[in-house]
């Protein structure tokens, strides 16, 4: 009945026609786009979305999640659902993003990314305190014999029959990792639309740059904030469950996550670029 | 400077709101075993193992609150855009949540039970009489909490998100934060309390949650009694440390370099957070020690 003793539904293995009619799509998306609209702000948005969705899809894989067996200290990770709390730093991260919107893209890109590190970092040190200080448990992971970072050896910290617990020094380290990969992902989706609206709507809605701002930032926020759920979940069902972070077999299966995420984000971006670019 | 002040006051009553927000949240949410633990309340049944436990997961908790949080600040931002107080706004937004949360509560337990029922799992009106009040008591608490911080981020920090957006922005944070932190407090502690301290619970007890209390059958308000003494405040620091780090770095040092002065402090943040994460791991593994000699563990 434990998630923990269930085989993985899906492999590691790449199926090489999904990823064909994967990138075929993909490709006729982003031509669709050139053709349409040529290779203005709105193309540039486009790619901006692609590249925002895959950092969110390759994001998700770093952050460790037990799931429901981590809840009962039966496995090591976060206690949560993978999905749900990518989206929980990720939307930290693109809160902090939007606000330093006006200093550039870069500044901003990596204020977001920052954004979601610092909510993980805060997460996973108080999963290790709950752990540590509430529970008497120490970390061991279940997948390495030794953490890739510390070196510190884990089988000896594995209490009897389980697959491990808490958060190891690496897995600390993963959550972390896809916070940034996620804030930023989540930002750079926002920047670009929120540059492309500001431009066009002016136009379109005949009303002054100043007026349509409000409009502006709430569309590209409600865009960012749904494309960024489609690439979690999307990764989430990449992962099958639960993931310890980036030594985990299971991070293997990210190129996979990363087409994926590419054709969802220029489907879905394409679909945000015509509102206002048609 | 005035500016950075009351920039500064702000910050810390948006950071002391998400506190009682996130301790609310997983109080809430341990009541209605709405984390990750709802696996083993529904479990127990089909183990053989009826008991008295309120289970209203239908949702994560990120999810949940996600919504509940944008509806509370959605319905106060229309009330305040008809120029009604926003402090009588914000309550009655979270009020309207809150029904939806009771109505969300009172099927979900509905649900969940009735499906049990080829187990021998009884519903029982009076847990969903007395638990789903209390459960709406404390959502009450999370959603006006939260609610009122992201106004305060808007109005007064000048976020540019609008205040529903920044509903569900930190609603889903509040959720992950508060799960991630709590649930295995409830998880293991709470449910599985007649286990050794100090180690995973095996994957064999699966099911077998604790369903006695001192006097009777235990049932959920026991177990947000217990979540209160821990995960709950664990959880209401941590989110409160997420919203008021966030702010404070922005707030105080992004006029700094065009940006950069965040960043680095940023930075210099997640630094701090990773070295008190490897001190409590080494403390953990010194002081409770292996549980099994190297060389048993390793053959």
């Amino acid at each position: 009945m434990s998630a923990i003793g269930a085989k993985p539904a899906a492999g590691a293995a790449v199926d090489t026609t999904a990823m064909v009619v994967g990138i075929i799509i993909l490709l006729l998306v982003i031509g669709a786009t050139y053709y349409l609209f040529g290779s203005g702000l709105a193309f540039m948005a486009l790619i901006g979305i692609i590249v925002g969705g895959v950092l969110i899809g390759f994001g998700v894989h770093f952050v460790p999640v037990g799931g429901a067996p981590a809840a009962m200290g039966q496995a090591p990770g976060i206690a949560t659902g993978v999905a749900m709390l990518a989206a929980g730093a990720g939307l930290a991260g693109l809160f902090g993003g939007a606000w330093a919107a006006e200093l550039g893209v870069v500044v901003a890109t990596i204020t977001g990314a920052i954004g979601g590190g610092l909510m993980m970092a805060i997460t996973c040190m108080f999963v290790n305190y709950i752990y540590v200080f509430g529970m008497g448990i120490p970390s061991a992971s279940g997948k390495v014999a030794k953490d890739p970072i510390t070196g510190d050896t884990q089988a000896e910290f594995k209490s009897q029959g389980t697959e491990g617990h808490g958060l190891p020094f690496v897995s600390y380290v993963g959550g972390v990792i896809g916070g940034l990969f996620g804030g930023a992902g989540g930002t750079l989706i926002y920047l670009m639309l929120l540059d492309l609206y500001e431009e066009e709507l002016p136009a379109m809605m005949n009303a002054l740059p100043a007026q349509i701002v409000p409009i502006a930032v709430t569309l590209a926020g409600m865009f960012a904030i749904g494309m960024f759920l489609v690439n979690a979940v999307l990764a989430a069902y990449n992962i099958t469950g639960t993931i310890e972070g980036p030594h985990d077999p299971k991070f293997k299966r990210f190129p996979r996550a990363i087409v994926a995420s590419a054709v969802a984000s220029a489907v879905c971006g394409i679909v945000a670029i015509m509102i206002v670019a048609l | 400077m005035e500016s950075i002040v009351f920039g500064i006051g702000i910050t810390a009553l948006a950071g002391a709101l998400a506190t009682v927000a996130g301790a609310a949240e997983n109080t809430e949410s341990d009541i209605g075993s709405q984390g990750d633990p709802n696996s083993q309340v529904q479990l127990a049944p089909q183990m053989g193992y009826i008991h008295r436990i309120f289970n209203k997961a239908v949702a994560g908790e990120p999810p949940a609150y996600g919504l509940w949080i944008a509806l509370g600040a959605g319905i106060a931002w229309a009330f305040m855009a008809m120029q009604i107080n926003p402090i009588l706004a914000i309550v009655l937004g979270s009020g309207i949540a809150v029904f939806v949360q009771g109505v969300y509560a009172t099927t979900a337990y509905l649900g969940r039970t009735a499906s049990l029922a080829k187990f021998g799992q009884p519903v029982y009106v009076d847990i969903l009489k007395s638990m789903t009040t209390v459960t709406m008591a404390h959502a009450f608490v999370a959603i006006f909490a939260t609610v009122t911080l992201c106004h305060l981020i808007n109005a007064a920090l000048g976020h540019p998100f609008p205040l529903p957006l920044l509903g569900i922005v930190w609603g889903i944070a509040l959720g992950a934060a508060g799960s991630a932190t709590g649930n295995p407090f409830y998880g293991k502690e709470r449910q599985y309390q007649n286990q050794k301290y100090g180690a995973g619970v095996p994957i064999a007890a699966s099911g077998n949650i604790v369903r006695y209390a001192e006097a009777g059958e235990r049932n959920s308000l026991d177990n947000g009694w217990f979540s209160a003494k821990l995960g709950g405040p664990a959880s209401g620091v941590c989110f409160g440390l997420i919203v008021f780090l966030e702010l404070w770095r922005t707030v105080l040092f992004e006029e700094i370099g065009a940006g950069w002065g965040a960043i680095i402090i940023g930075i210099i943040i997640i630094l701090v957070f990773t070295v008190i994460d490897r001190y409590i791991e080494v403390w953990a593994r010194k002081n409770y020690g292996p549980y099994t000699k190297p060389e048993e563990a390793s053959s």
